[in-house]
């Protein structure tokens, strides 16, 4: 079948691209260009340089498959950027990577797909896609270390019906093993680990550049006691302890941003942990299940066994079995049963009420 | 590729080179590979090479031999002739342009606004022409140049080259009247003189001839200062050894070209025109300078509701290369500056493919694009 890839231009989607063409697909790469300087250049750091779609157009050319670099510049600019510089400055914790895949890669992407008359549309995301009798489910990859499972909860079985996940039975140094039995020239490029349009500069610039969020603010104590002050909330995130003002000896974070009145809250670590929250805008893969569950509240952390509650359609209270440090606003709560991905949905601010309830 | 195998309708980029031109481009390198500059025997005749060469080119502009320097291409032509005279000048001086010029032009012009001259970009009507008045009153005693491309490299529209040079002479006779012919002598007969062109640029590539070479035409009693400097070629003019075969397949791409000339472009409208004519019949289209006087292998497209990337790509995918404005590095292509200029609006903009006809075009190739075209657009809509 005629198969579009995701070609990021790093090792794992080479691999997705040579090991469908291998196994007699009709394989198309596609660099989507997702982020660019004021001339419409690539970007020079982060992922989307030039020199990454370089690389993709050379493993292109080893796979004899034809290559493109298409402008999803609009898409991801008003889908992704803006969310992410909004988010910061509502004090929340964004994670681009699940708006991305939300709405530019499995959404414009598989438009653009079927309209070049590909079936699928594969990417060298670590999961599984597992067909049921008539519905597709989304489990984790095999090799857990590597798992990207959180951050395509969004996926429901229609949407997986049309996409490949080739790596997630298998482990990153196999990938780079088979790249290289290819001939492939990203067999041992270092992965990319930074956000792709902040690159490895500090996310608080891209956002103060962006928006005014200098407005000064307070620091305080859960008692209220000023401790500090603050040059704007969107450089804080909840669990954060740098530029925290420490207490007489004991580890201080922030555990609470109130927009509304500019203040940083911070305390001990203990005040850090949750036992519920809520989750909004939730999707699930298909049905939902109630029984065994477990949490993830950011990417690649522990599963935290529950219990969840249905609030409205699209709204869930999560109990946890055990109460957890770090459930940070914005940030998603996937839910599992196993390995088998549930559905998930965003973390309100009101979690941090239930904190100081 | 094999002709057969996939059509290319992308000739206003480049053209596939005349066999004539490859055996002359080839012969040169056997025969006469000696630099042209030298004192022995080879490099005599690689000078006469040149400069039997040299004398056909200019003749087939209407100029004399030594108007014409030979140049790696239209871009550094362009570049020359737009940038250096403004090294020495005083910073009254003047260079007046227009919005759609090719890439070379543009960049180049805003060279020179940033080194601190008043550089007029001046705007065009919504079928690509340049605004006639606008660029009348841009001209004055300070417009050292002033420069308008012959035909538009997107869009195949034609400017009134002959009255504005005329507009700008009436005002400024000292102004150097600079023309970008490098599209518009893919099918067009130019004289450089009686048109009133005092400079232009020239492409090997787009009349089937080699890559990497290019004409820079001056008209005699203008002078301007080297782009490169180095050894004293091209009677000082350009440093750097002669492409000797590179001119000698220039020579011989034009020779061919000339001769078939009305053949070549009458077929080439031919074609074009079948191919417009299907594609209206069935689709909500627009073709951009129908109206007005254009290049006849142009044809820009205007789609409803069509993605111009996404039917380039499945076109491709179906066997037949078109494109889009002007490629970035990267090759994702941006929204094209001459459309912007146009006023075309925002909403159809990015919804715009070029398909452009060149000198190996046959009988039926009209026919047959369209039927590739319309089956992809009915693939994706």
């Amino acid at each position: 079948m005629r198969i579009l890839v995701a070609m990021s231009g790093g090792v794992d989607s080479s691999v997705v691209a040579g090991l469908l063409k291998s196994q007699g697909h009709d394989v198309i790469g596609v660099t989507m260009k997702l982020w660019e300087g004021p001339n419409g250049e690539m970007p020079e750091t982060g992922c989307c340089t030039s020199a990454d779609s370089e690389d993709a157009r050379k493993v292109a050319a080893k796979l004899d498959i034809p290559y493109y670099v298409l402008d999803y510049t609009a898409s991801f600019s008003e889908n992704v950027i803006d969310n992410f510089v909004d988010m910061y400055s509502q004090g929340l914790t964004p994670n681009p990577c699940v708006e991305c895949n939300r709405s530019v890669k499995f959404d414009h992407f598989i438009d653009q797909a079927k309209k070049l008359n590909c079936e699928k549309v594969a990417t060298g995301h670590y999961a599984k896609i597992v067909k049921n009798s008539d519905s597709f489910e989304l489990h984790k990859a095999d090799f857990l270390d590597k798992d990207q499972s959180y951050v395509l909860h969004m996926l429901d079985s229609k949407k997986l019906a049309q996409i490949e996940f080739p790596l997630g039975t298998i482990s990153k140094p196999e990938v780079r093993q088979i790249a290289a039995t290819l001939g492939l020239k990203t067999a041992f490029k270092k992965d990319s680990q930074d956000i792709c349009f902040v690159g490895k500069k500090d996310y608080r610039n891209f956002v103060s550049k962006r928006i005014d969020v200098s407005s000064k603010g307070l620091i305080v104590d859960k008692h209220e006691n000023e401790v500090g002050t603050h040059g704007g909330i969107h450089a804080y995130t909840i669990g954060q302890r740098k530029g925290v003002p420490g207490g007489q000896g004991e580890a201080k974070y922030v555990t609470k941003i109130d927009v509304e009145n500019n203040k940083i809250y911070i305390g001990s670590k203990d005040e850090l942990t949750t036992k519920k929250f809520l989750i909004e805008d939730v999707s699930f893969v298909d049905s939902i299940e109630y029984d065994n569950l477990s949490i993830q509240t950011r990417y690649n952390s522990d599963d935290v066994p529950c219990n969840i509650q249905k609030v409205d359609e699209s709204t869930y209270q999560i109990e946890l079995k055990n109460p957890t440090l770090g459930v940070a606003p914005g940030q998603f709560g996937v839910i599992y049963q196993d390995t088998k991905l549930v559905g998930g949905g965003r973390i309100t601010s009101k979690v941090l009420e239930e904190v100081y309830e | 590729m094999n002709k057969n195998d996939y059509m290319y309708l992308d000739h206003a980029a480049t053209t596939p080179m005349r066999e004539v031109a490859f055996e002359a481009y080839k012969k040169t390198e056997m025969d006469a590979y000696a630099n042209s500059s030298g004192g022995h025997a080879l490099s005599r005749k690689a000078k006469n090479i040149l400069e039997e060469s040299r004398e056909f080119i200019s003749s087939c502009f209407g100029a004399a031999p030594n108007e014409i320097t030979f140049t790696s291409g239209g871009t550094e032509a362009d570049n020359w002739i737009i940038k250096t005279p403004f090294v020495d000048q005083e910073k009254r001086s003047e260079l007046t342009t227009t919005q759609i010029e090719h890439e070379a032009v543009i960049a180049s012009a805003e060279n020179v606004d940033k080194k601190g001259y008043k550089v007029n970009f001046i705007s065009c009507d919504e079928d690509g022409i340049t605004n006639a008045e606008e660029f009348k009153q841009s001209i004055n005693a300070n417009t050292l140049i002033a420069s308008v491309m012959y035909a538009n490299n997107e869009t195949g529209v034609i400017q009134p080259i002959k009255e504005m040079s005329q507009s700008v002479k009436d005002v400024n006779p000292k102004t150097l009247f600079h023309s970008d012919v490098v599209q518009a002598v893919a099918t067009k007969k130019i004289d450089f003189h009686s048109l009133g062109i005092d400079s232009a640029a020239i492409s090997g590539h787009k009349i089937g001839g080699p890559k990497g070479i290019g004409v820079m035409f001056l008209k005699t009693g203008y002078k301007i200062p080297s782009l490169l400097h180095g050894g004293k070629q091209e009677l000082e003019r350009r440093a750097g050894t002669v492409n000797v075969s590179g001119v000698a397949g220039l020579a011989a791409a034009l020779k061919e070209q000339q001769q078939n000339l009305e053949e070549e472009t009458k077929l080439i409208e031919n074609e074009r025109k079948i191919f417009e004519t299907k594609i209206k019949e069935e689709f909500d289209v627009k073709i951009i300078g129908e109206n007005v006087q254009r290049l006849c292998h142009i044809s820009n497209i205007q789609f409803r509701n069509i993605n111009s990337e996404t039917l380039m790509v499945a076109l491709d995918l179906n066997g037949m290369g078109v494109s889009r404005g002007s490629a970035c590095a990267s090759g994702a292509q941006k929204p094209s500056h001459v459309l912007k200029a146009m006023n075309v609006d925002d909403e159809v903009i990015n919804n715009h493919l070029r398909f452009s006809f060149g000198w190996n075009i046959e009988i039926g190739d009209g026919n047959k694009s369209a039927e590739i075209l319309k089956n992809t657009i009915k693939e994706i809509i």
